[in-house]
């Protein structure tokens, strides 16, 4: 897969969905006004659209965009790939806005709090990524799984003040997330 | 063969589909009609190797789409039966996508789209639109899911020699997108 398709699958994705991603930041920027403090309102509302957003990317919403995607010669784990640039992008986004509106709220968060809610929200999103091409107990227990997983980052960062092993976490369920994404796309009928 | 379809069924989610037998050589056009649209549209998505058959076989220039998709999306181009969504982006901007999608160089694809749309004059851009996008890869195969009768003649135009297979829910409209066979190209009266 080229570097091009990759981009341009995220970039067209984002502009179709740019609505939703303007909402997305305001609700960001708002809940941080509200609740500018610590790292648990960060990390889980910022999840929380992660997950709103990786649904949004479902088989669907996007018809035509879908098809043109499954009738390219990409294979599911480069489709996958490509498909979770965007949503991704929107929850670095997100936390980038939510980071900022602290900041002005007077209650400035330091790089490392926004490194570990990004890390976070990133894996959440992408857990949340494999619900969208599931039905029924399947995609729920998806949806279970992604809020575990910020549940699990917030644990190891605030209980048990290991933000290296938060990160780790993070990193492994991302990829995990990622890979188990594009086998199941790979086998994906889109009917 | 270009492609054949032997014994093909489609099992999952909802009422089955086929057994569906179909073998078209290079050149030669083929139009089928179903019963229903959900009918039509498996077909030809299974014809173009994005949905892939439960029982029974599907080769796309002797490649089998369960085990070398991307060889076979590169000889197949599709075409949804639902309009494209304007709202989408331009001409210049839908092109550059599909050639991103498929690796091919943007000028090149450019202008063949432009060629490819002169062709297509009078067809509604939501219609010309996918169908000049999914030409630009020069695809050996074209599998239309219910097109627009009142285009036959203009979305034939466009497609020019390569072979054509497409679906339909009316008689009239399969008509209109007729078959030929290849002793036709090669201006030979088949006995």
């Amino acid at each position: 897969m080229t570097f091009g398709a990759l981009l341009a699958i995220a970039a067209t994705r984002l502009h179709a969905e740019r609505r939703t991603i303007a909402y997305a930041v305001v609700a960001a920027i708002v809940v941080a006004f509200v609740q500018p403090s610590g790292l648990a309102a960060p990390l889980f509302f910022c999840g929380l659209l992660g997950v709103a957003v990786a649904m949004t990317q479902g088989p669907g919403r996007h018809r035509h965009l879908d098809l043109c995607e499954e009738s390219a010669p990409l294979f599911g784990r480069e489709l996958a790939r490509a498909k979770a640039l965007a949503p991704c992008a929107v929850a670095a986004l997100v936390c980038l806005a939510y980071w900022g509106a602290q900041s002005l709220a007077g209650f400035p968060a330091s790089p490392l709090a926004f490194a570990l809610a990004l890390a976070a929200v990133v894996a959440c999103t992408l857990v949340a990524l494999s619900a969208t091409i599931r039905s029924g107990p399947a995609r729920l227990l998806y949806l279970a799984l992604a809020c575990a997983t910020s549940a699990i980052a917030f644990a190891l960062a605030f209980y048990l003040h290991s933000p290296i092993a938060e990160v780790l976490f993070c990193c492994v369920v991302s990829l995990v997330a990622l890979r188990q994404y594009g086998e199941a796309l790979a086998r994906y009928d889109p009917v | 063969m270009l492609l054949r379809l032997r014994e093909a069924r489609f099992l999952a989610r909802g009422a089955p589909v086929g057994p569906v037998n179909l073998a078209l050589a290079d050149g030669e056009r083929a139009a089928r009609v179903y019963g229903e649209a959900r009918e039509a549209s498996i077909v030809a998505l299974m014809a173009a190797g994005i949905v892939k058959a439960n029982a029974g076989s599907v080769l796309i220039d002797e490649y089998d789409p369960r085990v070398q998709p991307v060889h076979c999306k590169r000889v197949v181009a599709f075409v949804p039966h639902d309009p494209l969504p304007l709202d989408l982006a331009g001409f210049e901007n839908y092109i550059r996508y599909r050639a991103a999608l498929w690796g091919i160089d943007r000028a090149g694809a450019w202008a063949h789209a432009r060629l490819l749309l002169e062709r297509l004059e009078g067809v509604h851009e939501a219609f010309a639109y996918p169908l000049a996008g999914a030409l630009i890869s020069s695809p050996k195969l074209l599998v239309l899911d219910r097109p627009q009768p009142a285009y036959a003649e203009r979305i034939l135009a466009a497609a020019g020699a390569r072979a054509v297979f497409s679906t339909h829910t009316a008689e009239g409209a399969a008509q209109r997108f007729g078959a030929r066979p290849r002793t036709a190209l090669l201006g030979v009266v088949p006995t």
